[in-house]
């Protein structure tokens, strides 16, 4: 299938599974936070290799990176990416005290855990709408430049496809509050298994 | 001039040539210092040789250092005068799950040495793997590749 005429079914297919996975994921950050978490409504992107840094906040930009990769009937990476004050703020909350992302052990361990709890409950909603079963590998962490981060994500698309297929989610809590927590959630299907994915919209 | 992922520029100096974010993708510079003529590549993936159905050759280094090449040549660049220099091919999640993404930076970089030392051309100086994010930028006016870390807020010039 060419990506760049994906149907609109498809499309709206893919927010839709996003959101239910993506609303999961937010109910289980909220519970671990007590705080309240707000989605917004999904995006699916479909650009130039060159282009995804930039729909990512700019390359350069200092992120905390939450990388897994979906492993089972469906192939695909999950990236987690928080702005640095926000990250900062979820190792305080998650740890009792303000931590220095990276120079610190129990900092880096506790966002990777938010990354295995959010990608677990998204998954595990996604693949009972898509009836497969996946499962996420490990999780890994860095903080560094967004495009630095995204390279990672690409090597797979990049193998198979010029386009990046992206489904993306924001979520945050009190927004345009100086406490908020904003975070980006990226599902990004392996090429090889698109099919897999959309097989929502088809009824397969 | 920005580079992109998967993309190659050519310029004439004075003119500066940047790839900035760069994970395991591979920044490849070619110049002709004589005529202050250069190209950068900014690569995703290593060898694209034997490959089927290649669709943009500018994802692989050893594909887009040729074709990079033969636009210098073309352009009026001496073949014999031309060095080369290289950055990047970091592995951004080294972690306890390293062959999550076996080290593709640096067996891009290693496919790039490759196809330098088959095409002659000298690699003069390179920084390669670790697992910080670098933007480098290339001064097609005095040759120097600079290579920065935003994360600890260092930089190196090769």
């Amino acid at each position: 299938m060419l990506l760049d005429q994906m149907p609109d079914v498809q499309r709206d297919a893919l927010k839709e599974v996003s959101n239910i996975g993506v609303g999961h994921a937010a109910t289980a950050l909220s519970k671990m936070i007590g705080r309240r978490i707000e989605l917004f409504v999904p995006r699916v992107l479909v650009t130039p290799l060159a282009d995804v840094p930039a729909c990512l906040g700019g390359a350069e930009t200092l992120m905390a990176g939450i990388f897994l990769r979906i492993l089972g009937d469906a192939r695909g990476s999950i990236m987690l990416l928080f702005p640095q004050a926000s990250a900062s703020r979820l190792c305080g909350i998650l740890t009792g005290c303000e931590q220095e992302l990276l120079e610190n052990q129990v900092a880096v361990s506790s966002l990777k855990e938010v990354g295995n709890i959010l990608a677990s409950a998204y998954l595990n909603a996604l693949g009972d709408l898509i009836g497969k079963k996946l499962l996420p590998s490990v999780p890994c962490f860095a903080y560094d430049m967004a495009g630095a981060l995204v390279d990672t994500l690409l090597v797979e698309v990049g193998r198979k496809s010029d386009l990046a297929l992206m489904v993306e989610t924001e979520f945050g809590g009190e927004i345009d509050s100086d406490t908020s927590i904003r975070g980006h959630f990226f599902l990004i299907p392996d090429p090889e298994t698109y099919e897999a994915f959309f097989s929502v919209a088809t009824g397969d | 001039m920005r580079v992109g992922i998967a993309e190659y520029r050519t310029a004439r100096g004075p003119a500066v040539l940047r790839a900035s974010g760069l994970g395991s993708c591979l920044a490849i510079v070619l110049y002709d210092p004589r005529r202050a003529l250069g190209g950068m590549a900014h690569t995703l993936l290593p060898g694209g040789r034997g490959q089927d159905e290649v669709s943009n050759p500018v994802k692989f280094a050893d594909l887009a250092i040729e074709l990079m090449l033969k636009d210098l040549v073309g352009m009026g660049a001496e073949r014999q005068a031309l060095v080369a220099k290289m950055a990047g091919g970091a592995n951004m999640f080294a972690s306890d799950f390293l062959s999550l993404v076996d080290g593709i930076g640096v067996r891009s970089a290693h496919s790039a040495r490759e196809i330098l030392s088959r095409l002659q051309i000298p690699l003069l100086g390179e920084d390669i793997g670790g697992n910080r994010g670098r933007t480098v930028e290339f001064d097609l006016a005095t040759g120097h590749l600079l290579v920065h870390f935003a994360r600890d807020k260092t930089r190196l010039c090769l």
